[in-house]
Formats: structure tokens, sequence, C-alpha cells
């Protein structure tokens, strides 16, 4: 088991190297640079000048020294600065000699993408795995057809349409939901309870619109999965020796139907990290979507770079922990590990 | 993202909704008396990225920035240059040494003296060539300058520059006591800036908002406003919700909302003045003049002919627009009106195409031995361009020209196709300054990769029209020049002028004192010192 975990983090190293040269390239094949965005068509900024940005910001130089200069950093866990926010550190706040504190991009945007993406993720497994057990034991019956319907239209619903909606309904006719943004304008001023109250305000449409297209799946996933489990001969002998149906369903089949769930945790991990750009735009969310929609627009190097190596680690890393999880509850394949 | 498509569902929720079902009218109208205080919320779609204008690209972070910076000179509400810091000026005999007379007791919000000084390192710092400016180059011009005394400025140029002034009136004066060491392009002072005008930052909450407060020692005096917010809503859609809920207290809106929406609602019409002024730009229809068939005029000319601009104001602007004959602000000094417009008429234009020897061919589109009249336009993604080419391909069409259109992302449409060269038409905008000065777009010299005269065009006369200009600082002679160089674009048509829109804003009535309509400087020109809320209609305030 150990040898097997120290080989898989070893294998993550080359992978690492291996995504981070890819997207390298991948981001400078796209036309233009930071240089020609700003200030592009404003006929009083001069090429020259133009050409002068690009050598301070290394733009000028072969591409494949580019890559060793950004890698070098980066090994040191300097995930340098953005250039279109001029020089806020793209992961972790920098202090200058005077005290002052900048803030990190990611440190800032990955808590609240996190926040919202944990909280819309619990309630996601929540809900799904209710539905689709129910949905599961009343197989082909009203309650499944019901379920089924509503989990698809929620997945059906364009996410940015309905969140408009909502918005347009319970924030501007009825006016018991803010409209926009993460906190209210008074948010310094509130008491803890009120804080804690204000977010929950704030959070509740964005989580519902995410909730609503993410059930679909999971909770397809939980009906088959239970379905399956109740046609095996084990329930069969539950059930042939009294045990009462209740047990059977959330006892016997539910424990075994939910441990691919395992695995879709895992590969969730990643997801975590990314917000919606639509999402965050409409509800003016400064979260890790929009943070790497506009630096992809501006082609600010540094910032995107950050993000898809921070991303990409999360990403064999969930993969690693789901492995590793699903060994731990699963005697049989850890069995197959020793 | 999708703006149409958002629009629609907005028309489809007033038809189907009771909206004024809860709502209570308020009273706004009356006259009040000026009054200190009240907090005044906009929102932008993009967060500023930096509060030194000079180093900073966006128009998110020059809205804020100016606010709290004063430029030396600026422009009145009929946009005519005033003292800002300097209250007079004075040319020399030999046009080249401006002598700039500055106000006395000036401050910085942190009581420390604004003088010659300050204005000094401004210019050291915008020439520096280790600053990350793109605008350097107008005050690189620029000699040798000096400050005689605490509050005399003097600048001499190479030779003389007629757009000198306009230039020392977008440029903010920075403080040399906070910044001489300090790294300009990586310093704390961007986003914790002190200035001398009427506001100061007082927060700023990255991703969220940035608040401004009253600085009480503004060299232009208290504004009567004391305190802005502006949030930070990166979608429209919500920013029109915020304010339907009487959220924010004015926004830029869009024809569609200012023609179809505000007209149908009547809470938004109780709260809310609309008012329009002149845009800060214009749509034009270019040609890379290198190319085939547009290095031919009479082609040019019967494109134009065959082009119904009116109709294209119409349909992509819902009327709120107007065509243009220079490429100047229509109604201000610089504009030709002198200049009569061609009228939509396709039969001259398909006369002018035959006279050049082309025929129809059996697909009904010119030809001339072989050669098909046949081009592409691009343009970026922007619903009104797109608009606007898919209403020139259908009239060019109707008269037999084949025409595609290509739609592009922004970045690779300015470094795959316009940098290179590689096209053939595009319709595109261009931001309207208040110095009459194009060399940059017009001179044959400025048609380089990253130059501006990326359509090619190349001709002696304007040439020399626009070298003179430049020199010229007799405000009438000027005046001569340019007209005639707006004759002869408007004659050539290297570009067809397409139309300028109208600036719609939503403005919430509890605010007095704004002129509607706008002065040609617009709305907002000096709102802190015209704006107000009376006291009856300030909310509960935050603190």
């Amino acid at each position: 088991m150990l040898i097997y975990l120290l080989k898989r983090i070893m294998w993550m190293v080359p992978m690492l190297i291996g995504i981070s040269l890819i997207s390298f390239f991948i981001m400078h094949l796209a036309p233009g640079d930071i240089t020609s965005n700003e200030a592009a068509f404003n006929p009083k900024a001069s090429e020259e000048s133009r050409q002068k940005l690009r050598e301070l910001y290394n733009l000028d130089k072969p591409i494949a020294i580019q890559y060793g200069l950004w890698l070098k950093r980066i090994i040191k866990l300097d995930f340098g600065e953005s250039f279109a926010s001029h020089h806020r550190p793209v992961l972790w706040e920098k202090k200058d000699q005077n005290g002052n504190v900048v803030p990190g991009m990611i440190q800032k945007a990955l808590p609240i993408t996190l926040l919202i993406n944990v909280i819309t993720l619990l309630i996601i497994f929540l809900i799904s795995i209710l539905l689709g057990t129910t949905a599961a034991v009343f197989k082909n019956k009203i309650p499944d057809r019901l379920i089924t319907f509503s989990v698809f239209l929620g997945f059906a619903i364009p996410g940015f349409w309905l969140a408009l909606m909502l918005i347009y309904w319970l924030g501007v006719n009825e006016q018991i939901l803010p409209i926009s943004g993460l906190h209210s304008l008074d948010y310094e001023n509130l008491s803890s309870i009120g804080k804690f109250i204000d977010l929950i305000k704030h959070l509740f449409l964005p989580v519902l619109t995410s909730c609503l297209s993410g059930l679909a799946g999971i909770s397809l996933f939980v009906r088959n999965g239970m379905l399956e489990v109740l046609n095996k001969d084990f329930i069969n002998t539950a059930r042939a020796k009294g045990v009462n149906e209740k047990k059977v369903i959330y006892y016997h089949s539910l424990r075994n139907a939910i441990l691919p769930l395992i695995t879709i945790v895992g590969l969730s991990i990643p997801g975590l990290i990314g917000g919606s750009v639509i999402a965050e735009s409409i509800f003016a969310i400064p979260g890790m979507g929009k943070l790497f929609y506009d630096a992809v627009l501006m082609r600010d190097f540094p910032v995107v770079m950050g993000i898809l190596t921070i991303g990409s680690f999360l990403t064999l890393f969930g993969n690693l922990i789901a492995d590793i999880s699903y060994a731990l509850a699963d005697p049989r394949v850890r069995k197959g590990l020793m | 993202m999708n703006k149409i498509f958002f629009l629609f569902v907005f028309l489809f929720l007033i038809s189907c909704s009771d909206n004024n079902k809860n709502y209570q009218s308020k009273n706004y109208e009356g006259k009040y008396e000026k009054h200190y205080g009240g907090t005044l919320k906009n929102a932008m779609v993009g967060e500023p990225n930096n509060l030194i204008a000079m180093i900073a690209g966006d128009s998110a972070s020059s809205a804020i920035a100016g606010k709290i910076f004063n430029t030396l000179l600026t422009y009145d509400e009929n946009l005519n240059l005033t003292g800002e810091v300097a209250k007079s000026w004075k040319l020399s005999s030999d046009k080249k040494t401006i002598t700039f007379y500055l106000n006395t007791k000036m401050h910085w919000a942190d009581s420390v003296p604004l003088t010659c000084k300050d204005i000094f390192f401004t210019w050291k710092v915008v020439t520096n060539p280790e600053t990350r400016t793109p605008y350097a180059s107008d005050y690189q011009l620029v000699k040798k300058a000096e400050c005689k005394d605490d509050h005399t400025f003097i600048i001499t140029y190479q030779e003389p520059y007629a757009p000198a002034l306009d230039t020392w009136a977008t440029l903010h004066i920075l403080p040399k006591h906070k910044l001489e060491h300090e790294d300009i392009n990586n310093t704390f002072f961007s986003r914790n800036p002190t200035g001398s005008s009427f506001y100061k930052l007082k927060e700023w909450v990255p991703g969220q908002y940035l608040s401004l407060e009253t600085n009480e020692n503004s060299i232009l005096g208290k504004p009567f406003i004391s305190k802005m917010i502006s949030r930070i809503i990166p979608d429209l859609s919500s920013q029109f919700m915020e304010l339907s809920a009487e959220n924010l207290d004015f926004m830029s809106i869009n024809p569609i909302q200012y023609k179809r929406i505000f007209p149908e609602r009547k809470d938004l019409n109780n709260n809310y003045e609309l008012n329009k002024e002149l845009g800060n730009g214009y749509t034009y229809f270019g040609f890379n003049l290198q190319k085939k068939p547009f290095n031919n005029i009479n082609i040019r000319k019967a494109i134009d002919l065959a082009i119904n601009k009116q109709e294209i104001i119409d349909g992509v602007l819902l009327g709120l627009g107007f065509e243009i004959t220079s490429p100047y602000k229509p109604e201000t000094f610089w504009y030709n009106s002198n200049i009569s417009k061609t009228n939509f008429n396709p039969d001259e234009a398909k006369r002018l195409i035959e006279s050049e020897g082309f025929k129809l061919n059996e697909k009904n589109i010119y030809s001339r031995n072989g050669e098909l009249l046949k081009f592409e336009i691009l343009t970026n993604q922007n619903k009104q361009r797109e608009m606007t080419a898919v209403l020139i391909q259908r009239r060019l069409k109707e008269i037999g020209v084949d025409v595609s259109i290509r739609v592009l992302e922004w970045a690779s449409f300015i470094n795959q196709y316009i940098k290179t060269g590689d096209f053939e038409s595009v319709v595109l905008g261009w931001s309207l300054s208040l110095d009459p000065d194009q060399f940059n777009i017009w001179h044959s010299t400025q048609n380089g990769p990253g130059q501006f005269n990326f359509i090619n065009f190349n001709n002696k006369r304007v040439d020399k029209l626009l070298e003179r200009g430049r020199k010229e600082l007799d405000i009438k002679k000027r005046k001569q020049i340019y007209d005639e160089f707006s004759e002869i674009i408007y004659e050539e048509k290297p570009v067809i002028f397409l139309y300028a829109g109208y600036g719609l804003n939503a403005i919430h009535k509890r605010i007095k004192g704004i002129k509607n309509p706008p002065p040609p400087a617009g709305t907002f020109h000096f709102m802190e010192k015209n704006w107000y809320i009376p006291s009856k209609f300030i909310r509960n305030e935050i603190n």
C-alpha cells in the first residue's frame, strides 16, 4: 500500500510538468499578449511604448526561455504577479517595506468559490441520494417518473436564464433576497449572526441555481446503483430473513449503492476550485471562474498559468484521494492493492 | 454574454408579470435647496487595475482615478480648455514654450502643499523609460521642463506642438512626497492613493466595491454628495436588476432599455430620469486600401451609395444615433458641418460600378474579366457591429456585391488580422478625442504593424494638413486645416462613416442639479460641483 502510494505521488511530478508545458504553449499560441490588449486602440499609446512593455514583461524572449523562467519560479512556489491587475500577486498576499498588504488574487477568489461549491456539492449529494433511493424503490411508478422528470428539467433549464428569473422574482419584485454581490454594503457593521444571515441570503440564489443543474446526474447514478443492488441475491436473502424493508433499503442496499459515489467525489475536487463564469458574472461574485476567464481574455499569462497549475495539481490529488478512500471503504479493493 | 437574449427574457417578463403591483410611487418632483451629504451608488463591469491612471489601461481605473486626482488643465462644459491646477497659461512668441501659472494654497489630501515640484515630478515619471506606461510619447516631446518657482511651471517643446495643451488636460498630477522613493510600477500607492481632487479613497474591497469619501482639502472645493460607492457587477442584466430595485443611482443603458423597457415600466419611470448625450465615438466601415477592389475610388463611392445609414441607425440603435460626415463630435467646434452627406442611392452605385467595366454575371454578382466583386467584412464580438455588418451585407448583395462576414475575438482580431494587414474590410469604431489631431490614424507614415493607419490611407494633401495642424496654434487657422482634412476624407472615402450613437443614461430622480439636456462635455462633467441629494431624499446612511 505504502509503495503504491509513493509510486502514485512520484508519478504526479512528470505529469504536472507535462500539463504545465502543454498549457503554457497553448496559452502562448493564442494570438496577442497583454500589451496588445491594454490600450490597444488608443492612438495615444504608441507601438514603441508597447514594445518596451513587452521587454519589461519578458514577452519578447523565445517561448522556451519564457517557459524556463516560469518553471524556475514555480519550483520555488513563486506564482509571480499579474500583468493586468498591476502586480497583484497571483497566489498569496505580499507585504511591501511599509507593511502594506497587497492581497493575492487566488487567495481572495478561491475561498469564495470553494465555499459555494462545497455547499452546493453537499446539498446535491444529500438530495440526490434521497431522490435516487426513492426513485429506485418506486421504480417505474409515479414518484420515480416525477423525480426523473424534475431532475431533468433542472438540468435542461439554462442556468443563467433561471438565475435572472429568480433574481427578478425574489430580488426585484418581492425584495426578499439581495440581487447580486457577496455581502451587503453595511456588512462590516453587522453582528456576527447578522453577517452569517447576510451571507446565507447572498449565497442562496447562486447555490440554488447551481444545485438544480447538478441533481440529474448524481440522482440517476444513485437510482441505477440502487436498482442493481436491489436485484442482488443478498438483498433477497435479507428480505427472506425477515429484515424490515427500511433496514434493507437504507442499511443493506444504500451502503453498497453509494460506494461508486466516492469516485465521483474525488473527481469533483478539481471542479470545486473552478467557478462558473456565467453564474459569477450574473451574481457579481468575485470567484475563480471570472478570474480565469478575464485572465485568458487579457492574456494575463501568470494568472492563467497559476490557476491551471493549481487546478491540475488538485485534479491529480483528487484522483489519488478517491482511490485511497475507495480502498478504505471497500475491503475488496483494499485487498487488490496489498 | 448574450445580451440580446437577456433582453428578450426581460421583454417576456414584462409582458407576463404584473410588476407594478407592489409599487407605491414616491414623488421626487419640486425644487430643493442644495445640500451637502448623501451617498451616490453606481456599478462598473470591471474592477480597476491600478489607480495611477498613466499605468492602468482600463476605463474603470481612469473613472475612479479621475475623482481622486487633478490635471493641470481641464475642459469646461462647452469643451473649451480652462485651468484646474493651473489658473492660467501663456504661450511664448515662438510658440515652443508654455508657461503655466499655478493656483496658490493648494494641498494634497494629507495636507502637504501641492506645488510645481509635484508637476515636474509627474512629468519625470511619465517620461521615465522604466515607467510602464503606454502614454509616454506625448510628454517625451517636451525638451525641457522646469519650475521657476513653486507656482510657475515652464515647458519647452522642440517645435510648436498644437495638441500640447490637450495632453496636459489628461495627465493626473501625482504627489512627489509620496512617490519619490517608490517604484512607480510596483507601489502600494496604486491601491491607496493620495490625491488632491474632490474625493479620496475610503475603502477598496477586491472584487466587490470601492468607496470614496469627501476630500476636505480638495483644491476645487467640496463636492455636494459626500460619498460614492462603485460596486463591481460584471453582468449588465444584473446591473439593470439592481437599478430596478433602486440600488443604483445611475447607469448607462442601451437603446432597447431606453426605448422599449423604460416606457413600459411605471416604477422605473417614476424613479429614474433618462437623458441622452453625444457619444464619445463613431462606427465606420473601413477598407484595406492596398487590396482590390478598394484601391478604386469609384468602387468605394459605390459602396457608400449602396449603404443605407439611416436604416442601420434605426435597426441597430433604434434611431438613437446620427450620421456623421467628419470624424469629430457633431455640434462641436471641430466638426465640419458644411459637408453635405451622400444619400442612399443604389442605382447610382450600380452605374458607378458599371463605369469601371464590371458586369453582372449569371449569379447576379458583378465581375470584370473573371474578377468578382466579392470581399469579407471582419469585425469583433460586438452585437452592434455584427448587426451593422449584416445590414451592409444585405444592401450590397442587392446591388450585386458578394459579401461574407467573419466575427472574431478581440485579441485574435487585432493580432492576426489588423496588425498583419490580412483583412479586406472592417466594421470598427474610433473614439473621439477633444483635440482635432488625428495624425496617428490618417498619416501615411503611420501604417506599420501595430500602428493605427492600418487601412493604409495615403494622401499627400492630408499628410501635409496633418503635419501643419500639429504645429498650428492659432485656433482659427487650425479649424481651417481640419475642415479641409475632413472634406478630403469624406471625398476620398478611405472609410465610410456609419453612425455615432448617443450615450444613454438613467439617473435617479432623488439626485438634483443634473443638466438635461446635457452640455457638450456630457452628463457627468463636473457632477461633483452640480449634483446634490436634497436632505429629504437621503436614505439610511452607511458609515
